[in-house]
């Protein structure tokens, strides 16, 4: 029934938690099943309708907007794509409370990235009444098992007060919820501001937000699509996740000073985030990771139109040799040598030697550390 | 998911843009050519990293690099994810630019070809070389000789001319690289690397300053003039009597034949007024009015953008054809006064062939000087096919226009009572500042003038400060420094070597050295011993073109 079906879908597409179906609705309407007992973590990305999320989502994730409709305004649809992201099932009805019944296509994006992260995209603030209600009586769940709450501000927004007092009371719900996630506040679209402004500009929110956000501690970055911030602040926020980083980072500094590299960078399997690096001299580009992280997943998107999937890649002329492939369950290194007299298969059985060190590495911290867990 | 995007998009998208330190402005209307609005840049040498000067900066590419992700994420349809105008690199302004003639700013075709019809690009290549140089090409004409100086005027058109052809045609001799955007100065990089960047970058600055400091001395001349026609205008005087003139309405005067009587301040001992003293001591063309100018044109020049400037080029035309008008009407009014004798001056002639010809190819060498912007210019060209023939028949203009002026104030220079000698550097020299006529004339080319100087000003600022620093724009005082120096030079030689004959050969010869004779000969030669397809004649040919290029400089300094 419901159940098997759901079941089905889990082995085909290896989903995130489910969440407790609401009270008093019957349970097959909106997909929902029981919760099962390994509680997958949640990354809330919340913020006002128009604020970038989906744009932010697609651009860090490597996800196609899939735009059925356009955003006129927020619309049903879009609204029900903002809670379906748990649901198994394809298609869901919903019946108001006028008893029409409508029937809705899933976006099939369950973005998981750092092992069992789910993402999860809430609009918040904003909506019609039945959104307001839905949201309110779901709140527990919703902010139930968040590891990471990302909420997103647009700079230009006309409506300073109401976006503080949403976000005061995403604030509450997580205090109440899920005391121990990390906020992070992101001051989007800073592209429209003067440049000699910005940064005035965001010290100001940076202020107000920290105020708000007490007893919590929240670290604020200023993005922009259209410059190097977006990457970087989902970088340092990964980097935050990331609970052994520093060890992670030694490791790696030893391993790229045995094998003679010139840059060994180490990147999360979804996003090709930088998750660490180390060079043993001064490179002169400064955007390169994030250039690197914008071809990968370019070409990511290309294999994706032949049902492929991107395994690894070597590049390789007179003056250098890079190599990028899987590393961990959840990461990627990529491994610069610009000694060309190395061949490439010693580089090769160089990495998949390290790849057994850097696996024990992940397991040995445990299931505390479910992060990095398979 | 992937069904999406439609599968007859290419895998990477190909826009259009020239990112570069330096300043075009694409303004589209409709939402269609923003999803199609260029940006491109150049591949970049990664294997070559220690390049001095970076021809696409960091930032440029990180942000090619997200324009092409993130064109990959949604339907083409959608604009969620098109960059805003606010976000990608304005477009490079394209100046094009005759040291002595017009400076303006090139609007940039779209879509990849030009827009101009012949009739357009062949006026916009006469106006770019129209300018200054027509003041002294009737001193050139008295310099050489009559008869030598007009075959030398239509010789050096031939010459010049088929050195720009040789420039034009040698960007199409690479075969080697993606030809589309460059200029010559890359052309000289490809085949002679740095030498030939730096050198070709000192080359067009020589004639930049060189054209900087004759417009000074120029306007002061203009300006000096002006307040005096003005000054005299109030106060009713007619001061002609002093100076040798002809003595009629239609007055022509010999400025430098003081030189056996009294000065030109000789009015000083005839008018016992105060007032006029005064003003002669404070209006002063060689010790004041340079300097007044500083006050008007050194703010100007530290503008970041000249752009405003650059809507002033109408000006040049207007100067110009009034220039021609004004001749005529003076040769009209005075008649010709034409003897030839073959090789002995008279009192009042100079003899048809004279030794100091090089004195008029060394003018002229920048009167034809269009071959540093030539290449841009038929670019816009729609029919790229007729290239060859719009040049030409621009050239055959332009050589047409000094023919024409040349010869009818060489022709109707009244040589009884004057000597030809008299004709000025400048033959706006030889109408008192009483005539009303130059007066309007020296206006128009004083505000002409103006308006150019910031845009030299800026050209050379670009170039020099762009490939010291990498920033044209590096800090006020860099600017300011660069700017007093142009400057200086510019006062300098207005308060003691006014004599823009002088200037202008020396700086066109030299300019023209590189630009017109050794480089496209050289380049030439090389490519074509490159393709193994160099013949005798043709090498004997253009070693010819660089001798004669090498004598035209040397001949400067001895004849």
């Amino acid at each position: 029934m419901e159940e098997s079906d759901s079941e089905k879908k889990t082995e085909k597409e290896n989903l995130g938690p489910r969440v407790e179906p609401p009270l008093g609705e019957p349970e097959g309407s909106l997909g929902w099943a029981m919760p099962n007992a390994t509680m997958k973590k949640k990354v809330l990305l919340m913020g006002k309708s128009g604020s970038g999320k989906t744009s932010m989502r697609s651009i860090i994730f490597a996800n196609y907007i899939a735009r059925d409709t356009r955003r006129l305004g927020a619309t049903i649809l879009d609204r029900i794509h903002s809670l379906q992201i748990n649901s198994s099932l394809s298609t869901y009805s919903l019946v108001d409370s006028v008893g029409n019944t409508k029937t809705f296509d899933v976006e099939h994006s369950h973005v998981r990235f750092l092992g069992n992260l789910v993402l999860n995209l809430w609009d918040c603030g904003g909506q019609d009444n039945f959104m307001e209600n839905y949201f309110t009586s779901q709140r527990d769940n919703i902010f139930r098992n968040v590891e990471v709450l990302i909420y997103v501000f647009d700079v230009e927004s006309r409506e300073l007060e109401k976006d503080m007092h949403y976000y005061q009371s995403c604030l509450e719900a997580i205090l109440q919820n899920s005391p121990e996630a990390k906020i992070f506040c992101l001051v989007h679209k800073m592209d429209l501001v003067q440049e000699d402004q910005r940064d005035l500009i965001f010290k100001e929110r940076e202020e107000d937000l920290k105020r708000l956000s007490r007893p919590l501690e929240c670290s604020c970055f200023r993005t922009s699509i259209w410059d190097e911030t977006l990457y970087k602040a989902w970088s340092s926020i990964v980097y935050q996740l990331i609970p052994n980083v520093q060890q992670l980072e030694m490791n790696l500094r030893n391993f790229a000073e045995i094998i003679e590299a010139d840059e060994v960078l180490l990147f999360e399997r979804a996003t090709f985030l930088v998750i660490s690096h180390y060079q043993c001299k001064e490179q002169r580009d400064a955007h390169r990771f994030e250039k690197i992280s914008n071809i990968i997943k370019q070409f990511k998107l290309s294999c994706s139109k032949l049902a492929a999937s991107f395994q690894s890649m070597e590049v390789r002329n007179s003056n250098f040799a890079a190599f990028i492939d899987i590393f961990t369950s959840n990461t990627y290194v990529m491994v610069v040598m610009s000694d060309p007299s190395i061949p490439s298969a010693a580089t090769l059985i160089n990495i998949r030697n390290a790849r057994k060190h850097f696996e024990k590495l992940e397991r040995v911290d445990g299931p505390k550390q479910c992060l990095l867990m398979r | 998911m992937a069904n999406v995007d439609s599968d007859s998009r290419h895998l990477i998208s190909e826009e259009e843009n020239e990112v570069h330190p330096g300043p075009m402005n694409i303004q589209f209307d409709s939402s269609d050519l923003r999803s199609k609005r260029p940006f491109y840049i150049e591949p970049t040498n990664i294997v070559n990293v220690n390049d001095v000067i970076q021809k696409v900066s960091d930032h440029a590419s990180a942000m090619n690099k997200r324009i092409h992700y993130y064109s990959r994420l949604t339907t083409p349809a959608d604009k969620a994810l098109i960059a805003p105008d606010h976000v990608v690199p304005a477009p490079e302004e394209c100046y094009v630019y005759s040291p002595l003639g017009s400076a303006y700013k090139l609007q940039s075709y779209t879509e990849g070809y030009g827009k101009n019809t012949s009739l357009v690009t062949i006026f916009m290549i006469w106006n770019t070389m129209m300018g200054t140089s027509i003041l002294s090409i009737p001193w050139g004409i008295k310099q050489a000789g009559f008869t030598t100086g007009m075959c030398v005027i239509v010789l050096m058109g031939l010459l010049t001319l088929y050195c720009c052809y040789r420039v034009v045609k040698s960007r199409t001799l690479i075969c080697t690289s993606d030809t589309t955007t460059w200029e010559y100065p890359d052309v000289c990089k490809h085949y002679f690397g740095s030498f030939g960047q730096w050198s070709s970058l000192l080359f067009s600055l020589v004639s930049l300053i060189g054209a900087m400091i004759v417009y000074w001395v120029l306007m002061s001349n203009f300006l000096f003039n002006t307040g005096k026609f003005i000054f005299n205008f109030i106060h009713h005087i007619n001061d002609t009597d002093t100076i040798l003139n002809t003595n009629n309405s239609n007055s022509v005067i010999c400025p430098s034949a003081g030189s056996g009587g009294h000065p030109n301040n000789g009015s000083l001992i005839l008018y016992n007024d105060t007032e006029v003293q005064q003003f002669e001591k404070w209006w002063s063309k060689s010790k004041t009015v340079p300097l007044y100018l500083i006050g008007l044109l050194l703010p100007l020049l530290n503008f970041k953008s000249p752009s405003f400037f650059s809507k002033f080029n109408i000006l040049g035309t207007v100067s110009v054809l009034y220039l021609i008008f004004l001749v005529t009407l003076k040769a009209i009014r005075l008649g010709f006064h034409l003897e030839f004798h073959w090789f002995v001056p008279t009192e009042f002639f100079v003899p048809e062939i004279r030794f100091e010809f090089p004195q008029l190819t060394g003018v002229l060498t920048l009167a034809f000087f269009i071959h540093n912007c030539i290449i841009t210019l038929l670019k816009n060209n729609k029919n790229q096919e007729n290239n060859v023939r719009d040049l030409c028949m621009a050239y055959m203009l332009v050589t047409l226009t000094y023919l024409y002026i040349g010869f009818l104030v060489f022709a109707s220079f009244p040589s009884p009572p004057l000597s030809k000698d008299c004709i000025e550097q400048n033959f706006l020299d030889n109408f008192p500042s009483g005539d009303t006529l130059s007066f309007i004339a020296r206006i128009f080319l004083l505000f002409q003038m103006m308006t150019v100087y910031p845009l030299l000003g800026y050209l050379a600022r670009v170039q020099l400060l762009g490939h010291i620093f990498g920033d044209i724009y590096p800090s006020i005082f860099h600017v300011l420094i660069l700017n007093l120096v142009i400057v200086g030079a510019g006062v300098t030689m207005a308060c003691f070597y006014p004599n823009i004959g002088g200037i202008i050969r020396y700086s066109g010869a030299a300019c023209g050295l590189a630009f017109v004779f050794i480089y496209p000969s050289l380049i030439y030669i090389i490519s074509l011993h490159q393709e193994e397809r160099l013949t005798w004649p043709k090498l004997v040919f253009h070693v010819f073109i660089i001798i004669l290029g090498l004598a035209n400089l040397i001949a400067q300094f001895f004849m």
